[in-house]
């Protein structure tokens, strides 16, 4: 192979050159499909760089073709990638290997799973060591040391095994172990996605100290523009394998050129504004002030078919409620969940209940589908007790109170299609049978907009998209023609220009149902589109309580000061960008 | 430590559970084997009492409560004392048992640790060098191999590396010139002897090994870790032993586990085959030839074996995962 033009780019102060880069899955028996798509741009040394788009826009898949760690199926085929002036595409292994020092390295999305289970921390760094010999086998212990403080861990981490720390602390040791590698540029793909909202904001916050101390260039990967314009200097926003718009984070955030940008930064609004709109949800307080719903506000297309209302008639009351789990290990304490909690949801209501991992919302949202029972106080539905319920009555709770999961991944059997998936719930819970059960189906199909509802009846769950199979889940949640639906953080998974849509269900729902909504969550714009009032739960207790707007626009506790920082907030730039 | 006393209570607890079992269960069948013999001689004519008790007295039919029975057969478990062989009389069963064990243990339990590293290294390189020769080699021959039945390989061998070719001997532990005793002339001849039984095992047992440990370990190489660790520019033999291989043996330990328990139990076939005197080929006979001591004490040889086995799994896996330990 000799080529005929090998020319070294001629970029001044550039590390990474990317000419016409494209990548192609060929999956044995499927179409090829091209993920990246002649994707062309430069990095100047010291850049940090967001690189935005959601699921499926080859993001990942760019930043794994730059590292040249991409696997089969995934293929390079075409274009250059000239790291420091020459194409890393034509390294032989053991050079890429040993350019991985001084060169680039990689922080992964699950940083929690990138550490080996049966090797201690120090062991990881050890390796490393060993493997490139860019630190004295004198030196090494020191400079482990230095680098797990570096993110802000104690050198005691070293000791232990990867399963004896928290999502945070991998997520900052896998950092730690990059940074042992002394590298040029740094790809960070996703690298708070499963970590809690406070811990990302953290974690973020040290990504951000660490590049300018360290001062090596670095690419943010993320689908949350958010985040990448509060983080970077400059961002390349990427949709279809193709990268649509490459600007400053303040060209981006203020003149965005490209209609995906556009489409993207509409569904970003700070829920501490005095008026919180998106696409299709105008300003609730104005909106119910006037007595107008969504739909007819919005004049938007209604997503919910009209029907004759059937409101709730029964408020769920929880009564000084604990909950106390027996201690995880011996030795230890028992864990207290819940600790004196009491609302009511009134028909027809909606209430927000937020806080981070581990503040006890899940658990409450168990206690009142009867899931598990308190260890004190009492739960009531209406006039029945929740917590005394046995197998007979919880079926009739259950017909009335439903609930819709986090992750529609993982909530619809992959092996049942859409109609198989729906038609137990309505034989199971409703007197229907044949004909009226079939009807019922392609109603409840149509009352979440998956239509025509004879195609989507027919679908198996990986042939629909995030957004369809949580429609999905929300239809089979309410064919037993619930009174209440408990959706537990039902948009989180999900693509932000789906959010919007699956929120405007809820919400219609309620509106024209008279569905009362009980919303768990952890993201507080979310819980200003849709919810009346709110109750914010830190460790097991209720540390604020109100109308959504309200506390959001004034928050009171400590607590939700720190949740609402965590937002991502485009609007809220890095000080230093121009 | 703490891990290790844990495990070890555990074991003597089940140790304790299943010498009681092994001891009411029995009693728990009607009859006895003193019915038995006597049935069998009362079709000949009127059985008197004196030979009633005189074959009770000769088979050792215990008297004294249960509580009693119990306490004396517990002793007699620690002080490895079986009593006497009906088929082999006089000999002791203990004797009779402690000559045997070596042969199996020797032939059976070395065999089954070779195939399950030997299948588990070559399972390695057959994941890690997924989708060349070194893949589709052992992975199609260990399918194949595993598909024969035992007693068909083992005839296969006998009869071209033995009979035809005279490469092994055919039959028994060692030949009947030599007497054992711990000779270079003796070990020599024994391991010639053990030779076809051997590669039987190997033969049968290795391709489970490496296709298990090459499934286990393709998974272990899609983890973020292994994705992580080239990243980090780890060099290949790492990566692949101490980040994939290493986590993919985990669950193959368990069926380690299993087929080291059934290494005295699971050797009845290969030794009658080939006539050799392990545990299996006693355990045969004592079978046909109705012989009380010698299968009760067989019994429990296995349920230990297997529970020994269970413990050194155990403390295996303390060993090799961190997260058990806790």
């Amino acid at each position: 192979m000799t080529s005929t033009e090998q020319t070294v780019p001629e970029l001044v102060d550039g590390l990474l050159d990317v000419r016409d880069l494209s990548v192609v899955y060929e999956s044995p028996g499927a179409a090829p499909v091209q993920a990246v798509d002649h994707v062309s741009f430069t990095l100047k040394r010291g850049e940090f760089v967001g690189l935005v788009g959601e699921s499926g826009s080859g993001k990942s898949t760019l930043g794994f073709a730059l590292t040249r760690l991409q696997k089969p199926p995934a293929r390079t085929n075409g274009g250059k990638i000239f790291f420091d002036g020459s194409d890393i595409r034509e390294l032989d292994t053991e050079m890429l290997r040993k350019q991985r020092q001084g060169g680039f390295a990689m922080v992964l999305q699950s940083g929690m799973n990138a550490l080996n289970p049966v090797r201690t921390i120090r062991n990881h760094f050890l390796d490393i060591f060993r493997a490139h010999g860019h630190v004295a086998p004198a030196d090494r212990e020191a400079r482990a040391a230095e680098l797990v403080r570096k993110v802000e861990l104690e050198p005691s981490v070293l000791a232990r095994y990867p399963g004896e720390l928290s999502g945070g602390m991998r997520q900052r040791v896998s950092i730690a172990l990059a940074l042992s590698l002394e590298p040029q540029l740094m790809v960070f793909d996703e690298p708070t996605t499963a970590l809690d909202v406070l811990v990302q904001h953290a974690v973020m916050d040290t990504i951000q100290a660490l590049q300018k101390s360290e001062n090596f260039t670095a690419i943010l990967i993320s689908h949350d523009l958010g985040i990448v314009l509060e983080a970077t200097e400059r961002v390349l926003v990427m949709h279809e394998g193709r990268i649509v718009e490459d600007g400053s984070s303040r060209d981006i955030l203020e003149r965005p050129q490209d209609n995906y940008t556009r489409m993207l930064l509409s569904h970003y609004a700070d829920p501490r504004a005095d008026v919180v709109e998106l696409p299709g949800f105008p300003d609730r307080h104005a909106r119910v002030a006037a007595g107008v719903t969504r739909a007819e506000a919005a004049t938007s297309e209604p997503t919910v078919v009209t029907r004759s209302v059937r409101s709730a008639d029964s408020a769920i009351v929880v009564d000084h409620v604990s909950k106390v789990y027996p201690p995880p290990r011996r030795g230890e304490k028992p864990v207290r969940a819940l600790d004196d909690v009491s609302f009511t949801l009134e028909p027809g209501q909606s209430l927000a209940l937020v806080g981070a991992s581990g503040s006890g919302k899940s658990t409450l949202a168990k206690l009142v589908t009867g899931i598990e029972k308190p260890t004190e106080g009492t739960v009531r539905f209406g006039d029945v007790d929740v917590t005394r319920l046995r197998a007979k009555g919880l079926r009739d709770l259950r017909s009335n109170v439903q609930m819709v999961f986090q992750d529609p991944y993982a909530a619809l059997n992959p092996l049942h299609t859409v109609e198989y998936t729906l038609s137990r719930p309505i034989h199971n819970m409703t007197d229907l049978r044949g004909d009226d059960a079939r009807a019922r189906l392609h109603e409840l199909l149509e009352t979440v907009g998956l239509t025509p509802t004879e195609t989507f009846a027919q679908k198996l769950p990986h042939q629909l998209s995030g957004g369809q199979r949580q429609r999905v889940v929300i239809a089979r949640a309410l064919a037993s023609d619930p009174q209440v639906l408990i959706a537990d953080e039902p948009v989180s998974m999900l693509d932000v220009s789906l959010r919007a849509g699956v929120l405007a269900l809820l919400e219609d729902l309620r509106e024209k149902w008279g569905v009362s909504l009980l919303y768990i969550t952890h993201d507080l714009l979310s819980a200003r589109l849709v919810t009346d009032d709110i109750m914010v739960l830190h460790d097991g207790r209720v540390v604020e309580r109100g109308v959504t707007a309200d506390v959001l626009r004034n928050p009171q506790d400590d607590y939700t000061i720190r949740l609402l920082d965590a937002v991502p907030n485009p609007r809220r730039l890095r000080e230093d960008v121009a | 430590m703490k891990y290790i006393a844990g495990k070890l209570g555990l074991f003597v607890l089940t140790l304790w559970a299943a010498v009681t079992l092994n001891f009411f269960l029995p009693r728990l069948m009607p009859g006895s084997p003193a019915d038995a013999a006597i049935a069998k001689l009362s079709q000949n004519g009127p059985v008197t009492e004196a030979t009633r008790a005189a074959i009770e007295a000769q088979l050792g039919v215990p008297d004294g409560s249960l509580w009693e029975q119990y306490l004396a057969y517990l002793r007699q478990v620690v002080t490895l004392d079986f009593g006497v062989s009906y088929t082999f009389y006089p000999q002791t069963v203990s004797s009779m048992v402690s000559t045997a064990l070596p042969y199996t243990i020797i032939l059976v339990g070395v065999v089954t640790i070779v195939a399950f590293i030997l299948g588990t290294l070559i399972g390695v390189a057959a994941a890690w060098k997924r989708g060349t020769w070194l893949d589709s080699l052992p992975t199609l021959g260990g399918s194949f191999m595993s598909t024969f039945p035992y007693f068909w390989t083992a005839l296969l061998l006998l009869f071209f590396a033995g009979y035809v070719l005279h490469w092994f001997p055919t039959t028994g532990a060692y030949s009947a010139t030599t007497t054992p005793a711990f000779t270079p002339a003796f070990i020599g001849d024994a391991l010639l002897h053990a030779a076809l039984p051997a590669l039987t095992i190997l033969v049968t047992s290795l391709g489970g090994w490496i296709i298990g440990m090459r499934n286990a370990m393709i998974n272990t190489l899609g983890d973020d870790y292994v994705t992580f660790a080239e990243a980090n520019g780890l060099r290949g033999g790492t990566v692949a032993i101490r980040y994939a291989a290493r986590n993919a043996i985990l669950p193959n330990l368990t069926g380690f586990g299993l087929a080291l328990g059934g290494v005295v139990g699971g050797s009845i076939l290969v030794e009658q085959v080939f006539g050799y005197p392990g545990i299996g080929y006693l355990l045969f006979n004592a079978v046909i030839g109705q012989d009380y001591p010698l299968m009760q004490a067989l019994f429990l040889m296995i349920t230990v074996s297997v529970l020994v086995a269970n413990f050194l799994v155990d403390i295996l896996y303390g060993v090799l995962d961190p997260r058990t330990r806790r």
